[in-house]
Order: structure tokens, then C-alpha cells, then sequence
């Protein structure tokens, strides 16, 4: 072992003495292996009764594999070492998520459990209902709900259909569920990847009430900021290996990140030197309405244009028709009932995906597991699919030359993956973004609309895709870069178009834009 | 290049082939399985089950619903179900037995070969404009599949009632009766054994001269000749089998050839890949720029030509038309295509293990008849293969 581990050995020998009682969570050596992979190695770590305690890593690092530990996906005799919760040793059957909840631990994942047809009190007592002589006792039910959702300041109403929720408070209904099991420790995983600022701020206070009310947190992002805003200590991991375990007020954003990834990121956005050339997409007063239901309008006006070979970044909160505006653009949500989008000067209409295609028009898609990838198939299989018409005569398919052209894209992009043919669902985020990006490089757009396109995907993976889009913007494609993330936008673009309630509320040149800016003009008090 | 093909060892052979298992681990097991049970029945029955005359009735009994589970594949795996081919291709087989019976005869006697023809071709083409109807419904007025084709399987049931008024129809003129129950002349099955094998033989070498001329890599030539290999064997097997009782049977030829052609219409165009995208992500599929609708359309109508053929050989098989034809025949086509690994949940399923499949299911049922076992067991027993084959299925991929 080399001298890194030493000095790590150390430290972990220094706070393995015997727990004491403000110790709730403790995870003793640790070790646990898949065939020809090492996913933790020889982890030490203790969570203090109470704390929040953020730990972060690049995707890979083994962070969810401690969790599936804690969860009993992994179960106790499939790892080394012992984990003990208030000095009690852990000892999960196969995959009994009874059995973790009972011993006090609570997960809410990335993508939320919830059934979305019943109410939010259902959805809390789902499977431990209040019976009374075998039937449900439905007041007791909603007014149990209501002291819970009061005690812990969640703004939710009991008796609301869970579908009709926005993801933030869907996030809040879960955390409810999580308590009401008594939960001792709330593991959140990512929980801020689909949230908007504003919701991401109200679970940072719902976070501090826990906090007030003893409730231990695990906190997982890729969010740096969020550590710093809400965690009591950090622990990152890498490769397997606890890296170092410190209080957040030592720690700063750089130090976290060489942390992480091994090494001085010194820029977290690479440099560019982009000459934005001639206009190619003029949208000019677009107004759409959502077809399902044409009295609600998604679009109120929004105009922009966007040059050859720059990134235009668009900010927003949730719902302020971001998503929306990508996908009336690529043909295959809003109905335009006003205005006009050009390409090259020429007026366009896309009526579908396929349409929009034809005219040099590319989306990567906000959920990639949903709307950009067929995730049981194979890499192959995922780039190749919209741009079958070049592979094909009037019925066959060259096979051979999918496989050429599909490689050049995936060499270029550098997903890792030892061939093809293996499944997506078998990549790690950033690779399945980068499988996303290569089907829509194949087709050869001229614009390139990207629906946040490094959601959920770490450090390392982040800075490839930023390197990638200033290479296609050499080329002369022309982006949209839609984001949550405002580091981003303001890092990556050479102007930002600020979206507020489906109209674009101002568009920044990046001299002018600040955060202060963007948010001012993104909550409509600019 | 290609290395590995100029120093072939005993272990990397044997290293070569167990990969190439892991890799079609779940078309492999069922393999085995089908062997498993051939082995016992050919013991319980002292060796008569493997017998020609046996051989050649059992892949010939499995026909008539192994087409339908050609296409039924395809619907499934864009994650829907056909509940009424069963039913369509019931009644296509009366129409045609009327035909036959009671039409011909009247505008145009005496004329064997032109009716037979337009026998098939009615066949085919109400076959075909069912599955377009049901296509049309289920795709562009988006009415889920499940309830289509039941209603569907209703009205058919009522559509054979009526054309048959609760009677049996003859249909067993001896040029029409051939399609279902002809044999090809020893001479003949032998020169279609072996243009399929020399085909074989080509397709593969000239494959490996294209992917060279791209510069890929190649698998060993010694892999490819052995698989190659092994179909030219099973093929000359089936040949000598069944030349040594009645020759090549016509439907089992037919069928083979709507298998080969469904299986390369699913792997190699655009119709066969937008489906396996389709029901592996709906939403995906849409946004790749793939036509749903069209596509989930066109394979209705594909299911309903399958319908036709399944109906006209059905009908020349049995020589009748009667009230029962077609009774339950979609559960087998659908079974066939499960036991072979196709995903209800959309998506995942091939033409190949469907066949292996319908022909499981066959050697059950030929199996248990040469036993004497009442009709009554061989339903308990088929019920609990099945459910057994999928258990095994998903206990593996659990403990992969």
C-alpha cells in the first residue's frame, strides 16, 4: 500500500476508538466486493447523533453502495466488516427494507417511491394504516397526517392526490413517510436534482428542522454548494476509500473537489474561445399552448436568437417553461398558436420529433432514463436509432456501417464501456449522457438543444461534457443550454435568456450577468 | 488481425464457447430444457417418441400455432398482446373452407390450381385487412391492444358461427388439402437442405468479408464455422429424420420461412428496430424521431397476414372448416413465445426462442398423448411448465 493510505489508516484509527454515545451511525471497516471490482474498501466512518453529514464522491466512488449496505440490498455476510447503529450491530436479511426502516433508517431516493393516484396521507401510512376492528380509520389517518406535516413545518395539504404535487413537495410527502416510520436516520440521495432553487431552499430549512428535532441526516449530492449551505461535516469517498471525514467550516469548494477527485481542479469550467458567427434560430413572440389541455398556455411570448457557434444558456425556475420551450421547439409538445420560429432565415414549424430532426434540429432530453435512452439496449442499439435512415436502402440496414460510425461517435465522446453491445443501463450517468449527446452528435444538427445536460452526473463527467460543448461549438453548432445549476449557465454561455412564468424576462450578455441578476429576472422582480 | 483463429487451442476453443454461453445464457437454458424433456419422454416411452413417424408429426403439429407466434413476438415486444389471432385465423379457415365447399365449385369449375391459388390469396388478404382494422383502432384511436383484440376475439367467435351456422365445411380437394398436409419428395427435401446450407455457408463467409472490409475485428473463424456448422447438422438430422418416414412436410417449410424472414425483419431494418425501441422506452422512441404509430400499425397488419397464413393452413391441415377452429390458440401462440424468453413488459423477445418455445410446448403435448395421459392432465401440465419455465427465467436473472 502506498503512503497516501498510511496517512489515511491513521486518521481512521485515531476515531475508531470505542463509540461513544453521541455516535449513532458507525461503519467499521467495511469492505465489500463484486467480482473484479473492489466497491468499498476497508470504510470507517461514524455519524454523529443529530448532525447533518454530507457525503460526497464522484459517481463510481461507492457512495450508493454504502447506502445499499444501510438499505439491505446488500445484506449482513455479503460485506466485511460490521456496521452498528447506536451500538447495536446491523444485521440486514436479503433486501428486507422492513427490517432497515425498523431499525431506524430511512431513505429517500433520487427517484421518488410514491403512488401518484392516492392522497399524501395514504401515501405516509401506506401498509401501517390505523385500523379500527380491521377497517381503516380514515379521520385518524389525515389528522395524524396533519400533526406530523405541522410538526415539522412541511406545506402540505393531508388529503391532496400525491400526482397533483409538484416533485418539491412530493420530496416534502416522502420525508413525512421517512418520519412517520420513526426513522433515526433520514438518508437523502440526491434529493435536489429535480428541484428548483426556490424548492431546494425550502428543503434546506425543512433539513434545519429536522436538525432541531434530533433526526440524523446522511446527505448524498453532487451539488457542492449544498454541502457547504447545509452539512455539519463531510465525508468524501473515493474509489471505494474513505478519502478524509472534516467538519464543513474547514473545508472549502476547491479543497472538496481535489478531495474528490484526486487531484487540484483549479477551474471548474474549462476555457473557451468561442466567435459566435451569423444568426441561425430567430424565435420571435412564441406563444404554445399545452395540446392535452389548449386553454392552458405554456409559452407567453418568448424571443431570442441564438448564433452559429455559441451557447446560449437559458435559466429559470421549475415551471417556468424551460422544458417546455425545448420541446415546442423539437416538434413534440406545445401547439404554437402565435409567433414564428426561423432557421437560416427560412420560417420552420416542427410537427415532430422526426420533423425537427430534418430541419438540423437535435434535443437532449432533461431526463435521460426516460426520454433520451432505450435503457435495456445496447449502446449500439441507443445511437444508432435516430439516424437509422442513413444506415438503411429501401429496407435493409447496413449493420456494419451503424457500428462504424457509431464507434467514431463513442471513441470522440470517450464513453467508457469495454464494447457497444453492453446495456446503458449498466453506465454510470456520465456515460449514459455522453450515449444521449452521441445519438444527437450522428444526426449532424445545426442546432443542439441540451435540457440540462449534466443533471445527476459527477465532477469529473460535469467538466468532459463542458469540454465537449465548447468543441461542438467550434465546429459551429449552435446550443441551447438549458440548466438548474446557475454556476453553469453563467459558466458555460456566452449569453443567458432568462425565462419567468413562459415568457423570456431579459436576455444577459455573460459581461452582465451575475447571479443576483439572473435570480432577480428568473423570479420576476427585475 | 484475426490471431486468435490462427493458433486455436483446446482451452481457448472450449474459453470461446463457454463465452459465447454466458453471453445467450437464457436461449441456451431453454435449449437444454427442450432436450431435457425429448430425453424423458424417449424414456417413458421406450424410445417411440423419438421415433420418424413421431418426430415428423410433432414438428408438424406445433405449425399451425407457430405462426402466429411469429408475429406475436413483435407485438409483445412492442408491449402489446393479440388475444384474438387465435379467433381471426379460425375464421379465416372457415371462409376458405366456404370457399372451397361451396364457392368455387359454382363460378369456377373445374379449375384446381387457379382456386387453390385465390383460396390462399382470400386467405392472406382477410388475414390481413383484420389486422389492419385492429391496427388501425389500436394505434390511431389508441384503444389498449388487450381490449381490442378481445373484443375482437368475440366477434370472431361470432364471425365463424355465422359462416358455419354450427356446421362443418369440407375442404379437402387434394391440391388445397396439400398446402397443409403435402410432403416434399425425399429428392426435393434433400436439395432444399442443402441450397439452405450452402446459403448458410455463404452468408457467413461473406459477412466476415464485409466486417473485415471495415476493419473489425472478427471472431475466430473456427466459431463461426461451427455454428454454421451445427445448423447444417440439425438441418440434415430433420432431413434424414423425416425423409426416412414421409419427406419434408409443406407446412413445417412454410413456416420455417416466415420464421427466417420475421427474424431478419426484426434484427436488420428499420421497422423490426423501431419496434424492440418502442417497447423498450415508448417516450425514448418518440423523441428519437420514431413514427408509433405507424409502427405499432404495420405490425397489426404483419400479425394479420401471419393470422391469414395460420388460417389457410389450418384449414388444408384439418380438410374442414368447423365451430372450433382456432379455440385457444392464441394462449399457445403466446405461451410459445414467453417459454422462449420474450419480456411481457415489451422490449426483449426474438423469433428464435419463440420457436424453441411453440416447439416445447409441442413435445409436451405429443409427449403426454403417446402416454395416453387425459387431455384433462396435459392442461395441469402445460399450465405448470410454463409457470415454472418463467420462475426458473427470473430466479436466474435475480442471482445472476
Amino acid at each position: 500500500m502506498n503512503d497516501e493510505n498510511t496517512v489515511i489508516d491513521a486518521q481512521v484509527a485515531k476515531v475508531n476508538t470505542p463509540a461513544g454515545d453521541d455516535i449513532i451511525l458507525d461503519f467499521r471497516n467495511v469492505t465489500k466486493t463484486f467480482p473484479g471490482v473492489v466497491a468499498l474498501r476497508d470504510v470507517s466512518l461514524q455519524i454523529k447523533r443529530g448532525e447533518i453529514h454530507g457525503i460526497c464522491g464522484e459517481n463510481g466512488a461507492g457512495k450508493s453502495t454504502l447506502m445499499k449496505i444501510l438499505s439491505g440490498v446488500y445484506p449482513w455476510g455479503t460485506y466485511e466488516g460490521q456496521v452498528f447503529i447506536e451500538g447495536q450491530e446491523l444485521r440486514l436479511e436479503s433486501s428486507s427494507i422492513r427490517q432497515a426502516i425498523e431499525a431506524g433508517i430511512a431513505i429517500v431516493y433520487q427517484e421518488l417511491t410514491l403512488v401518484p393516484g392516492i392522497t399524501v396521507g395514504e401515501n405516509i401510512f401506506l401498509g401501517k394504516e390505523p385500523l379500527e376492528r380491521g377497517v381503516i380509520n380514515w379521520d385518524k389517518l389525515y389528522a395524524d397526517t396533519q400533526r406530523l406535516l405541522e410538526e415539522y413545518k412541511l406545506d402540505i395539504h393531508p388529503q391532496a392526490l400525491v400526482k397533483n404535487l409538484g416533485v418539491g413537495k412530493m420530496q416534502m410527502t416522502e420525508i413525512a413517510k421517512a418520519l412517520s416510520e420513526n426513522a433515526r436516520i433520514l438518508i437523502l440521495d440526491e434529493p435536489t436534482s429535480a428541484l428548483a432553487e426556490a424548492e431546494i431552499e425550502k428543503l434546506m430549512e425543512i433539513l434545519r428542522t429536522l436538525k432541531e428535532h434530533g433526526v440524523t441526516c446522511i446527505y448524498i449530492s453532487h451539488k457542492l454548494n449544498e454541502f457547504f449551505a447545509i452539512t455539519d461535516t463531510i465525508t468524501v469517498l473515493r474509489d471505494g476509500r474513505v478519502i478524509t471525514t472534516q467538519p464543513t467550516r474547514n473545508l472549502t469548494v476547491e479543497k472538496l473537489v481535489s478531495y474528490m477527485v484526486g487531484r487540484e481542479m483549479t477551474e471548474r469550467f474549462p476555457e473557451s474561445h468561442r466567435q459566435p458567427g451569423e444568426v441561425v434560430l430567430e424565435v420571435e413572440d412564441l406563444h404554445a399552448v399545452d395540446p392535452e389541455e389548449p386553454s392552458r398556455e405554456v409559452l407567453k411570448g418568448v424571443s431570442f436568437n441564438l448564433r452559429k457557434g455559441e451557447v446560449l444558456g437559458i435559466a429559470g425556475l421549475m415551471g417556468s417553461g424551460r422544458t417546455e420551450l425545448a420541446m415546442t421547439l423539437f416538434g413534440e409538445y406545445g401547439k404554437i398558436t402565435r409567433g414564428t420560429v426561423k432557421l437560416e432565415g427560412r420560417p420552420i414549424s416542427p410537427k415532430s420529433s422526426r420533423d425537427a430532426m430534418m430541419h438540423g434540429l437535435s434535443l437532449v432530453p432533461e431526463d435521460r432514463k426516460r426520454h433520451g435512452l432505450v435503457l435495456i439496449q445496447s449502446i449500439l442499439r441507443n445511437i444508432s436509432l435516430p439516424n437509422l435512415d442513413r444506415f438503411a436502402t429501401w429496407y435493409k440496414i447496413d449493420d456494419n456501417a451503424e457500428l462504424k460510425a457509431s464507434r467514431t461517435f463513442a471513441q470522440s465522446l470517450a464513453i467508457k464501456a469495454p464494447h457497444l453491445n453492453v446495456q446503458c443501463n449498466t453506465l454510470s450517468g456520465g456515460n449514459q449522457q455522453k450515449v444521449v449527446i452521441s445519438k444527437w452528435l450522428m444526426s449532424n444538427p445545426k442546432v443542439l438543444i441540451m435540457d440540462d445536460p449534466t443533471r445527476g452526473i459527477d465532477v469529473g463527467a460535469k467538466y468532459e461534457i463542458y469540454k465537449l460543448i465548447n468543441d461542438l461549438t467550434a465546429q459551429g453548432i449552435a446550443i441551447i443550454m438549458i440548466s438548474s445549476d446557475l454556476e453553469e449557465v453563467l459558466g458555460m454561455s456566452n449569453r443567458v435568456m432568462v425565462m419567468h412564468a413562459g415568457r423570456s424576462a431579459g436576455t444577459l450578455d455573460i459581461t452582465e450577468a451575475t447571479q443576483e441578476r439572473v435570480m432577480a429576472l428568473a423570479t420576476g422582480i427585475a | 488481425m484475426n490471431t486468435t483463429s490462427n493458433n486455436v487451442s483446446v482451452q481457448g476453443v472450449i474459453a470461446n464457447l463457454a463465452k459465447q454461453f454466458r453471453a445467450n445464457i437464457q436461449t441456451y437454458a431453454i435449449i437444454v430444457a427442450m432436450i431435457f424433456i425429448w430425453i424423458l419422454f424417449a424414456i417413458a416411452t421406450g424410445g417411440r417418441y423419438l421415433s420418424a413417424q413421431n418426430v415428423s408429426n410433432l414438428i408438424r403439429q406445433m405449425t399451425v400455432t407457430s405462426f402466429l407466434a411469429v408475429g406475436m413476438v413483435l407485438v409483445i415486444v412492442t408491449g402489446g398482446i393479440d388475444l384474438s389471432v387465435g379467433k381471426v385465423a379460425g375464421f379465416v379457415s372457415v371462409i376458405v373452407a366456404q370457399f372451397q365447399a361451396n364457392i368455387w365449385n359454382k363460378i369456377l369449375p373445374g379449375q384446381e390450381l387457379l382456386t387453390t391459388i385465390l383460396s390462399v390469396v382470400v386467405g392472406l388478404g382477410i388475414g390481413t385487412l383484420v389486422g389492419a382494422i385492429q391496427g388501425y383502432i389500436i394505434s390511431y384511436l389508441a384503444v389498449p391492444s388487450f381490449i381490442v383484440t378481445l373484443g375482437a376475439q368475440w366477434a370472431f367467435n361470432g364471425g365463424i358461427l355465422i359462416v358455419t351456422q354450427g356446421k362443418t365445411i369440407p375442404a379437402n380437394q387434394p391440391l388445397f388439402s396439400w398446402i397443409g398436409q403435402g410432403y416434399l419428395k425425399p429428392i426435393a427435401g434433400w436439395v432444399v437442405a442443402l441450397g439452405v446450407i450452402v446459403l448458410l455457408f455463404y452468408t457467413m463467409f461473406n459477412s466476415r468479408q464485409k466486417k473485415r472490409r471495415y476493419g473489425f475485428e472478427l471472431s475466430p473463424l473456427y466459431m463461426d464455422v461451427l455454428k454454421t456448422a451445427l445448423y447444417s447438422v440439425l438441418i440434415l438430422v430433420y432431413v434424414v429424420v423425416v425423409n426416412s418416414f414421409n419427406g419434408v412436410s409443406i407446412p413445417v417449410l412454410l413456416l420455417a420461412i416466415s420464421a427466417v424472414v420475421m427474424a431478419y425483419v426484426s434484427n436488420n431494418t428499420r421497422f423490426g428496430r423501431y419496434a424492440y425501441a418502442i417497447g423498450g422506452n415508448r417516450e425514448a422512441a418518440r423523441l428519437s424521431g420514431v413514427n408509433i404509430k405507424k409502427n405499432v400499425f404495420s405490425i397489426f397488419v404483419v400479425m394479420g397476414l401471419l393470422c391469414g397464413v395460420s388460417g389457410v393452413v389450418l384449414a388444408s391441415y384439418i380438410g374442414y372448416g368447423t365451430v372450433a377452429a382456432g379455440q385457444g390458440y392464441e394462449l399457445d401462440a403466446i405461451a410459445s413465445c414467453i417459454l422462449g424468453g420474450t419480456s411481457t413488459l415489451g422490449g426483449e423477445g426474438t423469433v428464435f426462442g419463440a420457436m424453441v418455445g411453440a416447439l416445447i410446448m409441442a413435445s409436451l403435448t405429443n409427449g403426454l398423448q403417446i402416454l395416453n395421459v387425459p387431455s384433462s392432465w396435459q392442461y395441469v401440465v402445460k399450465g405448470i411448465v410454463l409457470i415454472l419455465a418463467v420462475y426458473t427465467d427470473v430466479y436466474f436473472k435475480k442471482n445472476r
